[in-house]
């Protein structure tokens, strides 16, 4: 009996070394998902005592100010994205193709950033955007402005300071397919008579679109959640779905408000990534034709 | 090719990378400039000091919540990188994952924000205090995330054949585990290994929610500095911080080259 025991656990090892990662994963992170549905249909009565459940937690969240929210997070990660990709795509192409032997030192620069803090990049925008801060000294050296003008705790400085600290996660995916693309495709399109835009659109784009793809989502799924740079430098006027979210979530009774509303981002964020994808995906097509 | 044409090819490039290299740069410069400034920032330059390096080394609490940092970031990445070394042994040795590799992406699909939440309910309802050990368990999930796709792809990528080889003469798979699979992929559990660590040392919005009033780690303390306002004391750290992530960089920069995990 223990002769077969042991045997049994020595065949099993494999199993035993390689489950743990799963139901690490299956416990920690699918659970508290599936979990979080769970409590946003919950009702609880005054004394949090399960009472049954409910849809009212969700129906106060399709009011107008909360589909203003969600417009709004959806409208900001967004532009922070097409933003990081104009910016990033460039960048990442002048660092495979024409930073020569600087490269290393180039990247080195770009993925310094990626490895620090992102609330010491917040923190640091503070020295531009203040009202004694370098951009106002320096509009006023240049004479464009007479008197300091506000920068701090407005859409515009939320959404540099979000372009900011997303760029990097934008310019390692496109550099690292960018570097793997064949140079001899671009030599052989401008040799038979396209045009330098016509191979950027019609080569270079449609060959790299799984690096834009993973980028952009790189970005955009984290902005959609933000909540620290809005309640930093845009000094908490305007609402994000980041901000109700951690509000909500960390409130007495609230919870399961949270939750619902936790849900609904989930849910909404799925809806334009398949929309997102659908649109990639018809570039890819064009490219192909 | 009409001139305008050519000089736009020529200086539209670098321009406006030089430009957002500027963009890049102008705020950290600026970071660490006011770092060695006498007076506190809204006044300007006035002169030379190291004083606020000296009070950054006597805030007790800073170094308390950097230490908290460390054990975090230490304990993450050495489960989740022990978890993924593990899944590859049981993908040499029984079955093959590579159909329930996509399990691991939706790690990084779901936002960290709403994760976070998530594991808060989950810990809240069990009534589990929320301390280091919870954050561990949180940040040993953002590990997994990122190490299981690192490192198995590049198992993936390693040529059959060594291991056909180390098989054929008469090394059993557990020999071939560890003197053939393990030394090929020591450097890209290296550099997963340094990724992680910065990945766990530098994250706030999971600290924010699963780690409870009591733990404090680096990112909250720098947060609560800076809601309370501008002070060369953060200054000061950020520099010292930058110099670390560019040591990290380089090691990370070396080891990627041999093992092209970016």
């Amino acid at each position: 009996m223990k002769e077969y025991l042991r045997k049994a656990l020595r065949r099993e090892t494999p199993f035993f070394v390689g489950i743990p990662a799963f139901i690490w994963l299956v416990l920690y992170f699918y659970v508290p998902l599936t979990f979080i549905v769970l409590l946003s249909f919950l009702l609880h009565d005054s004394a949090s005592l399960l009472q049954g459940l409910t849809i009212t937690h969700y129906l106060s969240f399709l009011t107008y100010p909360y589909v203003w929210i969600f417009l709004r997070s959806l409208f900001f990660a967004f532009t922070v994205s097409c933003a990081c990709l104009c910016i990033g795509y460039s960048l990442a192409y002048f660092l495979a193709f024409k930073a020569g032997r600087f490269k290393t030192f180039f990247l080195f620069l770009v993925i310094i950033p990626f490895f620090t803090n992102f609330l010491l990049h917040i923190y640091a925008w503070f020295f531009v955007l203040e009202r004694n801060g370098f951009l106002n000294n320096l509009l006023q050296f240049l004479g464009i402005i007479k008197e300091p003008l506000h920068f701090l705790n407005t859409a515009g400085a939320t959404l540099v300071v979000m372009v900011y600290c997303y760029l990097p996660f934008m310019v390692l995916p496109l550099y690292s397919i960018l570097e793997k693309f064949d140079r001899k495709l671009i030599e052989s399109s401008l040799d038979l008579g396209a045009t330098a835009w016509q191979t950027f659109t019609r080569i270079t784009i449609p060959l790299t679109i799984s690096g834009i793809q993973s980028g952009f989502f790189l970005v955009f799924i984290p902005a959609f959640g933000e909540f620290v740079i809005p309640g930093l430098v845009g000094g908490d006027k305007s609402l994000f779905v980041g901000t109700v979210i951690s509000t909500s979530m960390l409130g007495a009774h609230t919870m399961a408000d949270g939750a619902a509303f936790t849900v609904l981002t989930g849910v909404l964020l799925v809806v334009v990534a398949a929309l997102l994808l659908c649109v990639i995906r018809s570039f890819e097509r064009k490219g192909n034709v | 090719m009409n001139s305008i044409a050519r000089m736009r090819s020529l200086f539209g490039m670098p321009l406006f990378v030089g430009l957002t290299y500027i963009f890049l740069y102008i705020p950290i410069i600026i970071l660490v400039l006011f770092s060695f400034n006498s007076a506190a920032f809204p006044s300007p330059w006035q002169s030379f000091t190291l004083h606020w390096y000296k009070e950054l080394f006597y805030t007790s609490q800073l170094w308390h919540s950097f230490l908290n940092s460390c054990i975090v970031a230490f304990c993450a990445t050495a489960l989740s990188l022990l978890m993924s070394i593990g899944l590859v042994f049981y993908d040499l040795k029984a079955k093959k994952i590579r159909s329930y590799l996509a399990f691991f992406y939706g790690i990084v699909i779901v936002p960290e924000i709403v994760f976070a939440v998530g594991l808060l309910s989950f810990f809240s309802f069990f009534e589990i205090p929320l301390s280091l050990p919870t954050l561990v368990v949180a940040h040993t999930v953002l590990g997994l995330g990122y190490a299981v796709p690192l490192i198995y792809t590049r198992f993936l990528e390693m040529d059959r054949r060594l291991i056909e080889a180390s098989l054929d003469l008469g090394a059993t798979t557990s020999q071939t585990f560890f003197k053939v699979v393990i030394p090929y992929l020591k450097p890209s559990c290296m550099a997963a290994a340094l990724l992680l660590f910065i990945i766990s040392f530098d994250d706030f919005i999971i600290a924010f929610f699963c780690a409870g009033s009591d733990a404090q780690t680096l990112s909250l303390y720098i947060f609560s500095m800076i809601r309370a306002g501008i002070s060369p004391v953060i200054n000061a750290l950020s520099t010292l911080l930058l110099i670390v992530s560019s040591f990290f960089v380089v090691a990370f920069c070396s080891l990627n080259n041999r093992s092209r995990l970016l």
